[in-house]
């Protein structure tokens, strides 16, 4: 069953009064429950768009013929309110992000536990959960140190645990291993792949890198805003 | 929210240093304005419901110090309307201290207990001891006001000194505010015999001093009209000089009320200033945590979350700064009255509901000011606010 049905995604963005870029152009996605899908392509063809709509970080337009349509586990998601929309990424989304993106201010156990919190959790059970999945990444020894104090990879995998400590149905990771060497990616794409074959985790990864192309079960190209094949891994 | 300000020390510090300063203002200004109002609102309770009869030449208002034959005090109370007629003695404490600052100097006050037959509605209470009675009439005691017992840190039984003669203490009185802290209550035979061992009465008297009275307090019948009654008194005695509480009110209540209003203006200029600090602050705090909210969004902070953090923040560092000002109002206001004690100028009074009112008022301002760039920052767009910095 698809745990996640788009289409007509449609994205532009008005930089002035007579320019406009067109990011996304009628892009159609449908994503399995248990997939661990790969969007690749050049720069600047709308990937990262794509997974913004996608985690509903931004929407898509509207007005378009036919109307988009973004469905998750068969709710359409276009219509609801920025809070419902907050609430849902808190609750059934997480993300990874090439800059890690981890608040630098907070030691690696309490950035763990912010979307658990979030999601409603009180802040020692938030806490717990977030000491188990950094187990789960190997890093309980470090959940007192601040993001500065760890290693690009270490980082990365801080934000793996986060993204997964509600155990949200699907991990969304923009570029995780474009700040990487070739030892943390390895590392990192070996996570990914435990989490979704032995977790079950539904995983949608934009990159450049080969590599993580390779590591997916489906590896979608976009190009000029649409998604030109798509291929089983 | 604790954990964000203390990993952020410096600007935390700044700002709530920016509060500090703006509430100690307030506090300290509001504590001298309501020094002002207490001694002026003392003053026109005490004056209210009876007419004070001195000298025509006596220098202060309300306050009898030119003495007057005794009879006078008969010649009053049979005006019509006047209840009750009573003597008072009045004369200072020290002759070369006639008080330079705010409030009253200190004074010897004689007369006889229960004079005003329960026409007075002035009570000042007893703090230690008890009162003077009609058996105290030929015997050296005094009560003592509530700063004077502090100063000479008298109690009862302790003796005090009035014009070289020792006087033994019998009680204390609670503070009211006004005169009556500074005012040492002696028999009116004992006030008597001290008032007449002035070299300047023997020339204006003779060798034969009469029996003297500094002033005389009339309580006119209820109902009747003050102004009709000192009119008469004034007719009837010109050598005499009469006022009631209204009297008080037009000398003071205006004047006091331009001066407290310039006042507060000056402290509320200080919060003001205070609160941009904080807004400007708040408005740096947000632009350099664009990223962090970005982030936090993202994962599923809701616009509400945001705002309430930073509300928060804003609000417990004007609660820091409003406790810090609070606390060095207090030490100033304290250390500015010991040090005015001895002069009688005690210009500060810091009641609980001022501290609490300048707390809160910190509190409030900072919520205030950290929630205009509070709100700007929960609308930011999650995806531009992570590709900042």
């Amino acid at each position: 069953m698809a745990f996640l049905k788009a289409r007509n995604i449609n994205k532009t963005y008005r930089l002035g009064r007579n320019n406009q870029v067109r990011a996304l152009r009628g892009v159609d996605i449908a994503v399995d429950t248990g997939e661990m899908v790969g969007i690749m392509g050049p720069s600047g063809c709308g990937k990262s768009t794509l997974m913004h709509i996608l985690g509903l970080l931004h929407s898509p337009d509207a007005g378009t013929e036919p109307p988009p349509s973004l469905m998750i586990e068969g709710t359409d998601v276009t219509a609801l309110s920025d809070l419902e929309r907050t609430r849902m990424r808190a609750v059934k989304m997480g993300f990874v992000f090439q800059a890690f993106n981890l608040v630098s201010t907070l030691t690696a156990v309490e950035n763990v536990a912010l979307p658990a919190e979030y999601a409603g959790r009180r802040r020692p059970e938030a806490r717990e959960a977030a000491e188990d999945v950094l187990r789960l990444v190997g890093l309980e020894s470090w959940a007192g140190h601040r993001p500065m104090e760890l290693s690009g990879g270490q980082q990365q995998r801080v934000a793996i645990a986060r993204a997964l400590v509600t155990r949200p149905a699907l991990l969304l990771a923009d570029e995780p291993t474009g700040n990487l060497d070739s030892e943390n990616t390895g590392e990192i794409l070996e996570l990914l792949h435990w989490f979704n074959k032995d977790r079950g985790q539904t995983v949608l990864i934009v990159t450049h890198d080969p590599r993580v192309g390779e590591a997916c079960s489906r590896v979608l190209t976009m190009h000029d805003g649409v998604i030109t094949n798509g291929h089983q891994g | 929210m604790l954990r964000s300000l203390s990993r952020r020390k410096l600007r935390t510090a700044l700002t709530v240093l920016g509060i500090t300063v703006g509430i100690w203002a307030l506090i300290v200004m509001s504590a001298m304005a309501n020094k002002l109002t207490a001694l002026v609102d003392g003053g026109s309770t005490y004056f209210d419901n009876k007419i004070v009869v001195t000298d025509a030449t006596n220098p202060a208002f309300g306050f009898g110090l030119v003495p007057m034959p005794v009879e006078i005090v008969d010649r009053v109370g049979r005006i019509p309307g006047v209840a009750v007629a009573a003597e008072r003695v009045q004369f200072l404490l020290d002759p070369n201290n006639t008080g330079s600052g705010f409030g009253a100097p200190d004074f010897v006050v004689g007369f006889r207990a229960g004079f005003d037959q329960g026409y007075e509605t002035f009570q000042s209470e007893i703090a230690q001891g008890r009162y003077t009675t009609l058996d105290d009439e030929n015997r050296r005691v005094v009560v003592l006001g509530a700063d004077l017992a502090r100063r000479f840190d008298a109690s009862p039984g302790d003796s005090f000194t009035i014009r070289d003669e020792a006087f033994e203490v019998i009680g204390t009185l609670e503070p009211t505010l006004m005169f009556f802290d500074t005012t040492a209550v002696i028999p009116w035979a004992a006030a008597q015999e001290l008032l007449a061992r002035d070299e300047a009465l023997e020339s204006e008297f003779g060798a034969d001093i009469p029996v003297l009275t500094s002033m005389v307090i009339a309580y006119p019948e209820p109902g009747t009209d003050y102004r009709a009654i000192m009119q008469a008194i004034e007719e009837a005695l010109p050598q005499t000089r009469s006022v009631t509480g209204e009297d008080f009110d037009d000398q003071f209540g205006s004047t006091i009320a331009i001066f407290n209003a310039i006042i507060l203006s000056v402290a509320l200029i200080s919060i003001v200033v205070g609160g941009l600090s904080v807004i400007n602050t708040m408005t740096m705090s947000v632009a350099e945590r664009t990223r962090e909210i970005g982030i936090k969004r993202a994962i599923g902070a809701t616009r509400g979350l945001i705002m309430r953090e930073l509300v928060l923040e804003a609000g417990f560092m004007g609660l820091v700064g409003g406790l810090i000002g609070l606390g060095l109002a207090a030490i100033v206001v304290y250390a500015a009255n010991d040090a005015g004690q001895t002069s009688g100028t005690v210009l500060f009074l810091l009641t609980p509901w001022i501290g609490a009112l300048g707390v809160g008022f910190a509190t409030v301002l900072g919520a205030l000011a950290g929630a205009i760039p509070a709100w700007n920052a929960a609308r930011m767009d999650p995806v531009e606010a992570l590709r900042y910095g």
